[in-house]
């Protein structure tokens, strides 16, 4: 719908002119960012000494994951992460109330409400990484290679976003949220390397359970030009009901804040 | 029960009970709370029945907790009701169906939805597109309440930097917008200094007169309900005690007026004892409370019997009489 | 006897009353122990891909390292930087200052109340990650045990200054807690926490000695878990460094606190 639209642009623009009030916010960011990515390229390349492989991974190859984790990471702190934190504070302060009565969906509300933009560099870096690195381990782009990546990290992302999504609707149970995001920050801190380098019960784990392997391993397979068809399928299956039970659930955790909340 | 077809709002056996867990202080209540938690059912409002024509303004008045909130939550859709009726304009606001949620609006004093590091205007242009106004509607429509709030340069400056009484202003301006033909406001004045409030109130009133909206507002403020409301109703542990107007509770209430005298010379008090109640005694003030009957008798013996500066006749403060009233636990 | 200042009375309540707090969110406790896993991630991807070897640890001493890492991150983890913006920001604070309790105890209380609540389910993971890897099994001898807690709680300390000094700015600016992302960089890779500092280059490992973070997972893992560490420098260090911070945050809190009261908070 048109309204919408103009809903999340203006939530957005909003959004941008609020930040600009706080110009340290982003300076910081960007540091810890650069840091964290040295950081790990670092560890990364103490798997690769002695002209080892990781999961039979190149070095180069390796690289493509590390920007695909930087770039989702970029997501989550522009998109993901200022929602959630603005979910519990609305729970908190018994302002969600409002969010309520508006006359949109408000699990469109609540998912699009704040956009911070010290996550951009992170993504437009992510990305610069993907494809540098893509292109050091000798693969060509045609169309459907781009296409099938471009997919596969929408995927990711729904993964993702449902992930982040049922945490912040816990909220209306626990308010305090950061130890969940914790939990998730360091499960999720697994995809930055191959799936194929962890033991067999893990690969399970990551695939079905938490499945970050649809978040990194996957799209760096497909701008590899190595991802199968079949598991792209698999990944719109799956992206689907994390998404549909993210809307459920959300539902279940509206009726018990309005039955239970004074 | 009797559907009026004029009435706008209709509550009918409505109810909420809150399930609470209980736990006993000290290191072994800890214990025993972490492995076995117990419940048990609070109720907040039992069995409560009204209706509620359109452009009616409505307070209702209790003390704190006593189920007003949660009785105005109920009658927007925030709350389920446990049992019992509601509805409003024709919908059942549980099911916050779009039509009915763009018929209504909500205030809550001290709970802000306008965006803090930016001005009111930023806020007031996403209500706007998210009710579906054009930008031209809502120019024009806050250019009228603006003049209708007195707010001008306020609009353009951050909502931090606004007085909470400013802030308050451009929160009803907001909720505004989108022309609702009913309001729910939850102790809209709260936390605001005396002239904020009166302008509020001031402004409520010809909102209502201009626009004929249904307003139904909660307070423990009496001046709010005094200034605004002709009919109220009364909330007593999530009971109903009284629906009416208030000019009528108040006079049942109250068989005695105030009287409050200035002095040339301190008294003492033994002196005014037989004329009445001596609510306080300050130096050269009295202030009496007289029953109505004796009151002329009353009043012109004390203007022969001192040396009086200054008389004043009026009802007790009516947060006594409720007070009272609550404490009586029900209206004669 | 008074220790802090406080009397045995004073802190019994805090503690116990602080407990009773953490109990009542046991989901969230349990979470936190949880978001301790990864030290375990990292095992499985050191020793699936064979790379202890290279820097002279076989899986068994891999297993021992990691385990003795994650018991040690969930006795040393600190979040006062956030507890104290949020209190700043809510305006809790004033009250507290103006108690004859210095307000950081209160936090410390916290922390030490909810590392007894996690001690169960530590303990819990502990013996999980035992069935699963039942040869890297042992005991640690009382000597290595008392040793290792020790430079745990010290490693505590010094977390605990760190985070105070960055939330001691909370003074002056609102978003302080975005500043502990900077600290939180360098602790998440040279503490030890993803790979044993031995396995860095010598070069890099120069470096990261110079910073009080490797004393805050790997000198205590080092110890619980058997490893040849230099003990007498490991701890000579950690006194150090606490003897650096605990009067920067002293200052840095007084010149905070005279600039709150100055505003007008």
């Amino acid at each position: 719908m048109q309204r919408y639209f103009k809903t999340i642009r203006l939530f957005w623009s909003t959004a941008f002119a609020s930040q600009l009030e706080y110009q340290l916010n982003f300076l910081i960011e960007l540091l810890a960012m650069l840091g964290t990515l040295l950081g790990s390229v670092f560890i990364l390349s103490l798997f690769f000494t002695g002209g080892r492989q990781l999961g039979d991974w190149t070095w180069e190859s390796a690289l493509v994951i590390q920007g695909v984790y930087t770039f989702l990471d970029g997501l989550t702190n522009a998109l993901l992460r200022p929602n959630l934190t603005e979910i519990v504070n609305y729970v908190r302060e018994g302002t969600l109330d409002y969010v309520l009565l508006k006359p949109i969906d408000s699990q469109f509300w609540l998912s699009v409400q704040k956009f911070s933009f010290a996550g951009l560099p992170e993504i437009i870096l992510g990305l610069s990484i993907v494809f540098w690195a893509a292109i050091q381990s000798g693969s060509t782009f045609s169309i459907y290679s781009l296409l099938v990546f471009i997919i596969s990290l929408l995927i990711g992302f729904i993964i993702l976003y449902s992930v982040w999504f049922l945490i912040a609707a816990s909220s209306i149970w626990f308010v305090k949220t950061w130890n969940a995001t914790e939990v998730l920050r360091a499960l999720l801190a697994a995809g930055r390397y191959p799936i194929s380098a962890y033991p067999v019960i893990l690969r399970f784990v990551f695939t079905l359970v938490l499945p970050v392997a649809f978040l990194t391993t996957f799209p760096a397979e497909a701008i590899l030009g190595e991802l199968k068809f079949n598991i792209l399928f698999f990944g719109l299956i799956l992206s689907s009901l994390f998404f549909i039970f993210s809307r459920l659930f959300w539902k279940f955790a509206l009726k018990h804040y309005t039955s239970a909340s004074s | 029960m009797h559907n009026n077809p004029s009435d706008l709002i209709v509550v009918d056996q409505l109810s909420k009970y809150y399930r609470v867990a209980n736990k006993q202080p000290g290191f072994k209540g800890t214990l025993k709370h972490f492995f076995d938690r117990k419940t048990y059912d609070v109720p907040a409002v039992t069995d409560i029945s009204f209706q509620i024509s359109p452009g009616e303004v409505v307070g209702f008045l209790g003390a704190n907790g006593a189920g007003k909130t949660t009785l105005l939550k109920m009658m927007c859709g925030l709350i389920h009701p446990s049992k019992g009726l509601v509805d409003v304009a024709g919908f059942s606001p549980q099911r916050r169906q779009t039509a009915f949620l763009k018929e209504i609006t909500l205030v809550m004093g001290q709970k802000q939805q306008l965006i803090w590091d930016l001005p009111p205007m930023d806020s007031l242009y996403v209500n706007a597109a998210v009710y579906g106004l054009s930008d031209h509607e809502a120019k024009v429509r806050i250019n009228e309440l603006a003049e209708m709030l007195e707010l001008g340069e306020e609009l353009t400056r951050p909502v931090r930097k606004l007085s909470l009484g400013q802030r308050m202003k451009s929160e009803i301006l907001a909720a505004l917008l989108h022309k609702p033909s009913v309001l729910f406001l939850d102790e809209p004045t709260l936390g605001l200094d005396v002239n904020a409030q009166a302008r509020v109130r001031s402004f409520l009133s010809e909102y209502n007169k201009r626009t004929g909206a249904t307003i139904l507002l909660t307070s423990h403020y009496m001046a709010d309900i005094t200034a605004l409301c002709p009919r109220v109703i009364c909330i007593h542990k999530g009971k109903l005690f009284y629906d009416g107007d208030l000019d009528s509770l108040a006079n049942s209430l109250s068989p005695s007026r105030e009287v409050k005298v200035e002095l040339k010379n301190p008294c003492a008090s033994e002196q005014f004892e037989k004329y009445g109640e001596i609510q306080d005694l300050n130096d050269r003030f009295v202030c009496l409370l007289v029953s109505r009957d004796k009151l002329t008798d009353v009043v012109s013996n004390l203007l022969t019997d001192f040396d009086i500066i200054d008389l004043e006749i009026s009802d007790p403060p009516i947060d006594q009489l409720i007070g009272e009233l609550f404490i009586k636990g029900e209206v004669n | 006897m008074r220790i802090f200042g406080l009397s045995f009375k004073v802190i019994k309540t805090l503690l116990t009353t602080q407990y009773a707090y953490m109990l009542e969110y046991r989901i969230e406790i349990a979470l936190w122990a949880l978001s301790g896993v990864l030290p375990f991630i990292m095992f499985s991807l050191w020793s699936q891909n064979d790379v202890g070897n290279s820097f002279g640890l076989n899986d068994i001493g891999l297993a021992r390292y990691f385990l003795s890492a994650f018991l040690v991150r969930q006795f040393s983890v600190v979040w006062v930087v956030f507890s104290f913006e949020e209190d700043s920001l809510s305006g809790r604070l004033s009250p507290y200052l103006l108690q004859p309790l210095h307000p950081l105890l209160r936090y410390v209380a916290a922390h030490l109340a909810e590392q007894a609540t996690r001690l169960p389910f530590a303990i819990a993971i502990a013996i999980t990650f035992f069935i699963l890897n039942p040869s890297s099994f042992w005991l640690p001898s009382l000597p290595q045990l008392f040793l290792a807690y020790l430079s745990t709680h010290f490693a505590f300390t010094i977390a605990f200054l760190l985070q105070s000094l960055v939330a001691a700015l909370c003074f002056w600016t609102e978003k302080s807690s975005a500043l502990e992302r900077l600290i939180f960089v360098p602790y998440l890779f040279l503490s030890g926490l993803l790979v044993p500092l031995s396995a860095f280059p010598s070069n890099v490992l120069k470096i990261a000695m110079l910073t009080p973070f490797p004393y805050l997972i790997n000198f205590p893992a080092k110890i619980l878990s058997g490893m040849p560490v230099d003990i007498f420098n490991g701890f000579l260090a950690q006194l150090l460094w606490i003897s650096i911070l605990v009067p920067s945050v002293n200052l840095l809190w007084k010149l905070g606190v005279k600039r709150y009261t100055a505003m007008g908070a």
